[in-house]
């Protein structure tokens, strides 16, 4: 679960000297939205967003003419002009989590890894950290979702944990929801497995709830998950 | 009248899935039982099943997995990579004898011997891929035969129909790349159900863009919501498509009573989809038609269910 491992290790960089121009041809060239600055060490001195270039781009309500003519003004301008020198990065030792809070707490949609000598070494966009949550959900792959509703006391999951493999089935992931009702907390095993009958037989006779999908979607405003 | 074909055979019941497996045996039988009853049943055409010719067997499955099913099936293993698909060491010919048998509908349907054809076979097919084996399923019985319709006779465009509650992956796979075979899955929602694949947004990819769709339906849903469907969707599609012909992945597992999913689509509902997938198959394929067994693990309702949709092949 660290950055180092779902960052995108080769990052198309720019120079404080390349020009705005140049920075959009490369930006639509590789398809990124971010582009950080480094200097011929590698260090980290700025970023670039599509936005920063779009506020810097002439406004395509202007008449052509002018618009031709603000154009050419942007030849005189460099990256060194527009960047963000403030740059929120963040550390190949940081976790996934970490990113996420991060995320929630900047709403920066992606962040430049550095080491300690502030040299860049990869990128983290959103887009990285949900293929990465993708991953651990085991969303690709094939199976089915329970939902079980249990107390809030010691050893349910282990209980539920015992059957499922009792029965021989992969678990591509569990979820807790930790306030399901009152008292009462959501499990959400994802079996990799079609055949799940025998497991939800054996809860339903250990007095577990197994959530009927039809009153979940229909009611899901209400537990807000 | 159609004239009908009606392939089912013993052989197929050897494939033994243990007997804690919903895939049984039994299932089968409920299927034939419903249909043997039936006062239609000397008007069917019987079709046998056969092993399938490797060449098109081929055309589907890399012989590399043919050949490690088949080893180790016989090694006496009870399940191929997963629990889920149990098997004994008469599987791997029961698979090959249910192709063979799909593939021989198709046959009998292009040389005119019949109009369409209920081929009752196990173990199903539409999760198998190319190269692996998922859900129960080996072989892709229909994904075979649309690539044998296309080689041996030269159709150029055939449309799937797949009701089974859960997505057909395997045959969506196969063809996702392909204008030339059109893949239309009706399902449960994937969040709600294996095997997780089937949302609105795959559509297919590269030059078979488009050439895909899928209908994912919520948890608790019955036949009216299967009805906008099949008219929203499937409907328009086919229609511009004009298959010349039609493969059915004909699973019962959606019905109100079958315990693997959570749908309520009634016995009504199902012949409601048939009759409305047959007149597709009227309209652009000369009537053209192959429904193949899928799922469908509910033995007390399994008879009707096989009985309706047969008796909707001959009068449609």
């Amino acid at each position: 679960m660290f950055v180092s491992r779902s960052m995108i290790k080769e990052v198309v960089t720019i120079s404080r000297k390349t020009s705005v121009l140049d920075a959009q041809k490369i930006m639509k060239a590789n398809r990124v939205r971010h582009l950080p600055v480094v200097e011929e060490d590698g260090r980290l001195v700025g970023i670039v967003t599509d936005r920063d270039l779009r506020s810097v781009y002439p406004s395509i309500t202007l008449p052509p003419e002018e618009q031709q003519k603000e154009m050419q003004r942007l030849h005189e301008y460099t990256i060194e002009d527009i960047m963000t020198r403030e740059v929120v990065s963040i550390a190949p030792t940081s976790t996934i989590q970490d990113a996420l809070l991060l995320i929630e707490k900047t709403r920066v949609g992606a962040f430049p890894v550095v080491d300690e000598r502030g040299v860049l070494i990869g990128i983290i966009s959103v887009r990285d950290l949900l293929g990465a949550f993708i991953k651990v959900m085991g969303v690709h792959e094939p199976g089915t979702l329970l939902g079980i509703v249990v107390e809030e006391k010691v050893g349910e999951l282990k209980k539920i944990v015992d059957v499922i493999s009792e029965e021989k089935i992969s678990l591509g992931s569990i979820l807790v929801a930790r306030y399901w009702d009152q008292n009462k907390r959501a499990v959400f095993p994802y079996l990799l497995a079609l055949n799940v009958s025998r497991v939800k037989k054996r809860l339903q006779a250990m007095g577990y709830e197994l959530i009927d999908p039809l009153q979940w979607h229909l009611g899901q405003g209400e537990n807000g998950t | 009248m159609k004239k009908t074909g009606f392939m089912y055979d013993q052989g197929l019941l050897l494939h033994d899935t243990g007997s804690d497996h919903p895939e049984s045996p039994e299932r089968l039988l409920a299927v034939y039982s419903g249909i043997r009853s039936a006062n239609f049943f000397r008007l069917l055409i019987p079709v046998d099943a056969q092993r399938i010719d490797f060449k098109w067997l081929e055309t589907v499955h890399n012989p590399d997995y043919i050949y490690y099913f088949e080893e180790i099936c016989l090694s006496g293993r009870t399940y191929l990579d997963s629990q889920d698909n149990r098997m004994c060491p008469d599987t791997f010919d029961a698979t090959l004898l249910a192709s063979g048998g799909v593939v021989n509908a198709c046959r009998m349907v292009m040389e005119g011997l019949i109009d369409n054809a209920f081929c009752a076979v196990r173990p199903p097919g539409h999760h198998a891929g190319q190269n692996f084996a998922m859900g129960f399923c080996f072989f892709n019985h229909v994904a075979i035969a649309a690539r044998y319709l296309q080689k041996a006779w030269g159709i150029e465009r055939v449309g799937i129909v797949d009701f089974d509650v859960h997505h057909g992956n395997g045959t969506q796979r196969i063809f996702e790349e392909d204008p030339t075979v059109f893949y239309y899955s009706i399902h449960q929602h994937p969040t709600f159900s294996f095997p997780g694949t089937g949302r609105e947004f795959e559509k297919g990819t590269g030059a078979g863009l488009g050439f895909t769709l899928n209908s994912p339906v919520l948890p608790g849903q019955s036949d009216q919501a299967y009805r906008r469907h099949f008219e929203k969707d499937l409907c328009p599609a086919f229609d511009s498509f004009k298959p010349q012909v039609i493969l059915v992945s004909c699973g019962f597992d959606a019905h109100e009573d079958d315990d693997m999913s959570d749908m309520k689509v009634t016995t009504d509902g199902f012949s409601w989809m048939i009759r409305r997938i047959c007149e597709l198959a009227q309209r652009h394929g000369s009537g053209r038609l192959i429904s193949v067994l899928e799922g469908g693990y509910c033995i007390r309702r399994l008879p009707e269910l096989a009985r309706n949709h047969v008796e909707i092949l001959i009068g449609c």
